[in-house]
């Protein structure tokens, strides 16, 4: 193989990049990791809250050993309207729900993993392009007009990937199909976040601090991160809300929140677009799309950082599978990822609960989706409510096999309701290493 | 408290990384009305991303874009915004 020749390229550090490239590097394969920015994690913004109920799987356990903010138990969920604040306090599991990370700092270790285990990382390289030659993908172009070329390229490039583009799996979108988050970390503090927010997040509803979607507050270890957002559909902005900052400052400007971020200042801003819509195709010859590149992300549930680790895994996999068989086309490629991806109980259950809750709420008014909201509590109650509306919508049709899908579910999640305390133990462990 | 838009960049030139198709911008100005950073601005019957150092490469404006008129590729390796935090 010469210098520029390569089994794997991995395009992007962010979150799938460094999954992948570390399994394929510990797979045997010849791997190469690509990154535009400077220090992984630095083109990043997202909610960053990794989710337990995913990590809990042995594909993930490394991760439990990067740096974390903060470790998150409980969730707070407050519906605000002029007369009255409703606050829904949930303490679902004994253990560790969540856990906060900075993307600055994680991308960057997790990175730093992908090397130790012999991939090569080239930071501050921006992929432009890529290289087809008899209807395969057989590398990149980077920005200096440099070409590298690998048997199969992984393309980890987030929400704008350019590989998926030029490849032409990566269709054109629509405002109604994506969503806008603006975030802003405020600095308040380790001593004031433990005592304000301590190892809680936070969720709020209330009239002109969101469209259609679900504002934040997630604690760190000295700052806390707020977002907010919305679908862009025609109706997101108008001459009241000229853009998305409107919203953030309505957020901010909730007496609840205001009280709560009293004495912060805001160190960091920036913007997030994520698509709320699946890719039809996310194989080529010779290339895999991972992450929120493939559209791997359920923006509804605000889940996507482990859905990236877990299609970033499944594409090295896949990828040193067709190499072993010298077939590198789609359906070889193919085979194994969707194989890989059905097993996966976390992936499934969670889109399962999407799609349920997603019908549920985008088709309501915003009157009906607060009543709504009264009861439906973020976090356990979009299980229950997956579960509740399948079955009772079965029932009212007299529609048994909707009736057995809710009590399947029921069955398949059973695992994850009591993974807590299981998740706490593995933590501790690996944070002893 | 107020929004700041506290945006932290890398130095270095990031090259024309946003760029307008002329002959397929209508001027309607969904670019524009998207872009939370003010990059866009009008220039008679068009719009140009004018003001790309204050892009923070969200990718509203090449998706917004019904016409296919916005090019959106990458800043130069190592160039562009640089968030902490995220």
């Amino acid at each position: 193989m010469s210098i520029n020749e390569y089994d794997v390229i991995v395009v992007g550090a962010g979150c799938a990049g460094p999954a992948a490239a570390k399994k394929a590097a510990e797979l045997g394969l010849k791997t190469l990791i690509l990154e535009k920015s400077q220090i992984p994690g630095h083109k990043n913004i997202s909610g960053t809250c990794l989710n337990g109920a995913a990590l809990i799987d042995p594909d993930l356990h490394y991760l439990l050993e990067g740096p974390v903010e903060r470790e998150i138990r409980e969730m707070r969920t407050h519906h605000v309207n002029k007369d009255r604040t409703t606050i829904f306090h949930e303490i679902p599991s004994e253990g560790i729900l969540l856990l906060s990370v900075r993307r600055d700092h994680f991308d960057a270790w997790h990175t730093e993993q992908a090397k130790l285990a012999g991939a090569e990382v080239k930071l501050s390289t921006s992929v432009v392009d890529i290289i087809e030659e008899d209807g395969y993908v057989k590398g990149v172009i980077t920005d200096s007009g440099e070409k590298f070329y690998s048997k199969v390229v992984i393309d980890a490039g987030g929400v704008n990937s350019i590989v998926g583009r030029k490849a032409g799996l990566i269709p054109k979108r629509s405002g109604t199909s994506m969503i806008l988050y603006v975030t802003v970390c405020v600095k308040l503090g380790e001593e004031v976040v433990s005592e304000r927010f301590g190892d809680c997040i936070e969720y709020y509803l209330s009239p002109g601090i969101q469209y259609k979607t679900w504002p934040w507050i997630f604690p760190k270890k000295d700052t806390v991160t707020v977002g907010t957002g919305g679908y862009m559909d025609e109706n997101l902005l108008n001459d009241e809300f000229p853009n998305v900052n409107k919203y953030m400052e309505n957020f901010l400007n909730l007496p609840i929140v205001k009280k709560k971020l009293e004495g912060g200042e805001i160190v960091a801003w920036g913007l997030h677009l994520e698509y709320d819509e699946a890719i039809e195709k996310r194989v080529k010859n010779g290339l895999i799309l991972t992450g929120e590149a493939g559209g791997f992300v359920i923006p509804f549930l605000g889940e996507g950082m482990v859905e990236a680790f877990f299609t970033g895994i499944y594409a090295a996999q896949s990828a040193a599978k067709a190499i072993e068989a010298g077939n590198l086309t789609e359906d070889k490629l193919s085979e194994t990822y969707e194989e890989l991806r059905g097993e996966n109980l976390f992936m499934q259950s969670f889109r399962y609960i999407a799609e349920v809750n997603k019908e549920t709420i985008l088709s309501k008014t915003d009157d009906e989706l607060t009543r709504l909201m009264q009861t439906v509590i973020i976090g356990g109650g979009f299980i229950s409510n997956a579960i509740h509306a399948k079955w009772m919508k079965g029932v009212e049709e007299e529609d048994f096999g909707l009736v057995q899908e809710a009590y399947d579910f029921l069955e398949l999640i059973q695992p994850y309701m009591q993974v807590d305390r299981d998740f706490e133990d593995l933590y501790n462990e690996r944070r002893r290493k | 408290m107020k929004v700041e838009m506290k945006v932290n960049y890398y130095p270095g030139d990031t090259g024309e990384f946003i760029k307008v198709i002329e002959d397929k911008c209508t001027g309607c100005g969904q670019c524009a009305k998207f872009c939370t950073r003010e990059v866009w601005e009008s220039d008679g019957a068009i719009y140009r991303p004018v003001n790309l150092k204050k892009c923070v490469e969200c990718g509203a404006c090449w998706n917004v874009c019904e016409f296919d008129a916005v090019i959106f590729s990458e800043p130069k390796g190592g160039t562009g915004v640089s968030f902490d935090y995220g």
